[in-house]
């Protein structure tokens, strides 16, 4: 009972603390909304559109024509037309195209001649996105060309339209993508930018509230609302920082899988579930660096740190097979690794409990970690012997 | 002239002494140089230790060959020799596969339906499916660029054979299905390795916000000492502007100069990453981006009022400003308003003269777009600190005036020549303790 009176007390006086100083909510809720915000309309239209392409003309023909107007009208790209190849080349090296199609001197004449004339793509690798798109609809527009070549040959040759298909097309790909069917930038990247940044203010604004206590030297009151135990005195003050983080957690889920209907397979309210565990794996991240290293300067530092790995460790770009192993074991480390994990099994294949089950526990582990140690900080709080600034 | 002379001499004492003294500042504050060695030093090593290999290959797949026929066979045989994918499980139906797909155990399945082989016998068009997650793009690359490179491959030779049997000769086979050729370059980043992307848009990216973040954590820890960015101008009547930018900017300038040639060209030789630019073009654009890195943190660290709040304030615009780069999304596709909004960052613009000069190898006339833009933002920027200063120096005026009239009245109360009700007894009570403490921290 008294341990009860003694957590309600903290919170109290948490509420007033957080009520006082709006850089919680500033640091909390402006910067996610803030960068939902951008996550969210950054990528709005999921796949880029309209990416510069340069062509260099040397055939002047119907064909050469005919093949840039096409070239021009799919919704990727957009041609721009260079006389000679080295100002192609500088506008490349400048960054402003994409990818460069040098149509050969009489392309026509070797077309019709059966002479098989060489096309030449230079690809701009170092644009992720622009680079691969401009690519691959290059490429397709070389097959269609063809196709339509051999169509004209075929048709002369007396052939009906289904002939036809099956003599230029024997093989049909067909694509099924898995848990983003419109391949949708933006829902692949904004799905896991924005609980990362969430995972980041979570983290920092821990450590920052538990290590003020050290540097303002409010710890000795806490501890002695808490009546001296360390353990009332994290529990009054986190659960503030659960129910909110978790409101806001939640509130992201809606808005990435409710609002902005991104692709989502399973059931979003198991995502709850994934981001409460998220928030409380976050909080015991915080409360681990507080505790190792009592210095709220120091704190900081490598909870940032910390922090800005996460999105490279968790994998969603980069899989983590592709780094080398010792960074595979590193990223167990981050609790965002294990959001991404569950997210994978709830929201791209939609398998329930058996597939992320795992998960949960890899979560649970995190709970352990503060309690190797909390003496530190209990010492810490009362005897505020470390540096204070 | 003596004047002059005098003048001058003063003028270097008081940038000399103020340069030392934010050296000092930020040599004996731990918390800055944790942040300068690890993320200045260690973090450019770190990420390309991480994304040295950069490429994704053999990504296992699940292959359900429902056909078994010699085209079918030959297919499979071939996506496995192919560099991206690896065939990891054959299963004899979907389900299974499926199973294997959900547990990550491989990362794509290629379907064979049963009228696969039976439908090119016919000459008609078979269908092949491929299914891929997209949990990272690069999974859906990979098996994409395989079952796409090894189909046209096969296309090609069911073709010249369809075309022989309706009488034409290979030759003739041949240049009917390839009227056009091609032949494919991709002179900067030949295996499109993810690590080429990202680090030439990292590095730079790094000084910036390592000089914004250090700078911030000073100025907020001044502050909260009772001191000011601005101490001198405070004694100088508003007159040594010139002294504070220079002697504070000098400082991170020469530290950020030595990082940024660090990264920029000592970190990329240790990773044999690609070097293609010339150093002294490097160096140019170095010294444009750090003057410009320094105005810009002296204009956004003059909001932060306690060293605490930019870790707080600051760290999400690290990953932003990396996307603003334009290494993923093309810049040619940004929304216009934050088209516009990254022009507030400087590496908006070094980042991409980097890439220019450094991966793509360039030389300086190719990154005039964005040395310009470099250069008009130093000059706002340079503006900017100077109105800040002013304004800082004037709230500080204030500030100290108010406190003197504070410490009049409480002289006053205190020997007895006012009399306050108990209310204004405690609002004096309340007030000497401020001077108080602002006299002990001076």
């Amino acid at each position: 009972m008294n341990c009860l009176q003694n957590i309600l007390a903290v919170f109290r006086r948490e509420r007033i603390i957080w009520a006082k100083r709006p850089i919680y909510f500033v640091g909390s809720v402006l910067i996610v909304a803030f960068c939902s915000v951008f996550y969210l309309t950054f990528l709005q239209s999921g796949v880029p559109t309209g990416l510069p392409i340069g062509v260099v003309d040397n055939d002047h023909s119907s064909l050469s024509r005919n093949f840039i107007s096409q070239l021009d009208a799919t919704p990727a790209a957009e041609v721009r037309i260079f006389d000679t190849y080295p100002e192609a080349r500088v506008e490349m090296q400048r960054g402003r195209i994409t990818s460069i199609c040098v149509i050969p001197e009489g392309m026509y004449r070797d077309v019709s001649a059966q002479k098989q004339p060489e096309m030449t793509f230079y690809i701009n690798g170092l644009y992720f996105m622009g680079g691969s798109l401009a690519y691959s609809d290059l490429l397709t527009m070389i097959n269609l060309t063809s196709g339509a070549v051999q169509r004209q040959v075929l048709r002369m040759k007396g052939m009906n339209d289904a002939q036809i298909m099956g003599m230029i097309k024997p093989v049909e790909l067909d694509t099924h993508m898995i848990g983003n069917s419109t391949m949708n930038y933006g829902a692949y990247l904004g799905s896991m930018m924005i609980p990362g940044v969430l995972e980041m203010v979570m983290v920092v604004l821990i450590v920052y509230s538990l290590g003020t206590e050290l540097k303002y030297g409010g710890s000795r009151r806490l501890m002695e609302l808490s009546g001296g135990s360390i353990g009332v005195a994290l529990l009054g003050k986190l659960i503030l920082y659960t129910i909110f983080f978790f409101l806001l957690g939640v509130t992201i889920e809606m808005l990435l899988y409710s609002w902005c209907h991104y692709p989502f397979a399973g059931s979003v309210w198991y995502m709850f579930l994934d981001v409460f565990l998220l928030v409380l794996a976050s909080e015991a991240m915080g409360i681990t660096i507080i505790s190792f290293c009592p210095v709220l300067r120091f704190a900081l530092s490598v909870s940032s740190l910390y922090t800005v790995l996460a999105f490279s460790l968790t994998g969603f770009t980069l899989p983590l097979e592709a780094m080398p192993e010792a960074f595979q074991y590193v990223s167990a480390i981050f609790p965002l690794k294990h959001y991404y994990q569950f997210f994978v099994q709830e929201g791209i294949f939609g398998t329930g409990f058996t597939g992320w089950w795992q998960e949960v526990c890899h979560f649970l582990i995190f709970l352990i970690f503060p309690m190797l140690g909390i003496h530190r900080l209990k010492h810490a709080y009362i005897y505020q012997d470390y540096e204070q600034i | 002239m003596k004047g002059m002379i005098k003048y001058l001499r003063e003028w270097f004492k008081d940038t000399l002494n103020i340069f030392n003294s934010e050296l000092k500042t930020i040599i004996t504050d731990e918390g800055v140089m944790v942040i300068v060695i690890v993320a200045g030093l260690l973090y450019p090593i770190l990420y390309n230790m991480i994304y040295q290999k950069g490429i994704l290959e053999e990504t296992p797949v699940a292959v359900v060959d429902r056909a078994d026929c010699s085209e079918s066979r030959e297919y499979i045989k071939e996506v496995d020799a192919c560099r991206e994918v690896r065939v990891a499980y054959r299963c004899t139906d979907m389900e299974e596969a499926r199973k294997l797909f959900q547990e990550r155990e491989v990362n794509g399945i290629i379907y064979f339906p049963e009228d696969f082989g039976v439908r090119l016998a016919n000459l008609q068009t078979s269908t092949l499916s491929v299914y891929t997650d997209l949990s990272s793009f690069l999974y859906y690359k990979n098996l994409l660029l395989a079952a796409d490179f090894v189909m046209l491959h096969n296309i090609g030779k069911i073709q010249i054979e369809r075309y022989s049997r309706l009488g034409m000769t290979e030759q003739e086979a041949m240049q009917l299905v390839k009227p056009v050729v091609y032949e494919e370059n991709n002179p900067y980043n030949a295996t499109f390795s993810y690590s080429i992307f990202l680090i030439s848009a990292i590095l730079l990216l790094i000084v910036q916000q390592v000089m914004l973040y250090s700078m911030s954590i000073c100025v907020g820890t001044m502050r909260e000492q009772n001191r000011s960015f601005c101490s001198l101008v405070d004694t100088y009547g508003g007159k040594g502007v010139g002294r504070v930018i220079l002697g504070r900017g000098m400082v991170y300038w020469c530290i950020f100069m030595i990082i940024g040639i660090y990264i920029a060209t000592i970190v990329p030789a240790i990773f044999d990453f690609p070097q293609r630019g010339r150093f002294w073009n490097i160096l140019l654009l170095l010294e444009f981006f750090v003057t410009d890195c320094v105005f810009f943190s002296m204009v956004w660290s003059s909001l932060i009022t306690k060293r605490e709040s930019v870790f707080l304030l600051m760290l999400f615009i690290s990953p932003i400003c990396l996307f603003l780069t334009g290494f993923s999304w093309p810049a040619t596709s940004f929304p216009v308003f934050w088209k516009y909004f990254s022009y507030i960052f400087p590496s908006t613009f070094a980042c991409r003269g980097f890439i220019n000069l450094n991966t793509a190898g360039g030389d300086l006339g190719t990154i005039y777009f964005q040395m310009r833009g470099i250069a008009l933002q130093t000059i706002g920027y340079f503006i900017l600190s100077i109105v800040l200063l002013y304004y800082e120096h004037y709230r500080l005026k204030h500030k100290s005036r108010l406190s003197k009239i504070r410490e009049d009245i409480t002289d006053m109360v205190v020997a007895g020549q006012m009399k306050f009700d108990k209310k204004v007894d405690e609002d004096i009570a309340h007030i000497r303790e401020i001077v108080g403490k602002n006299k002990l921290s001076q």
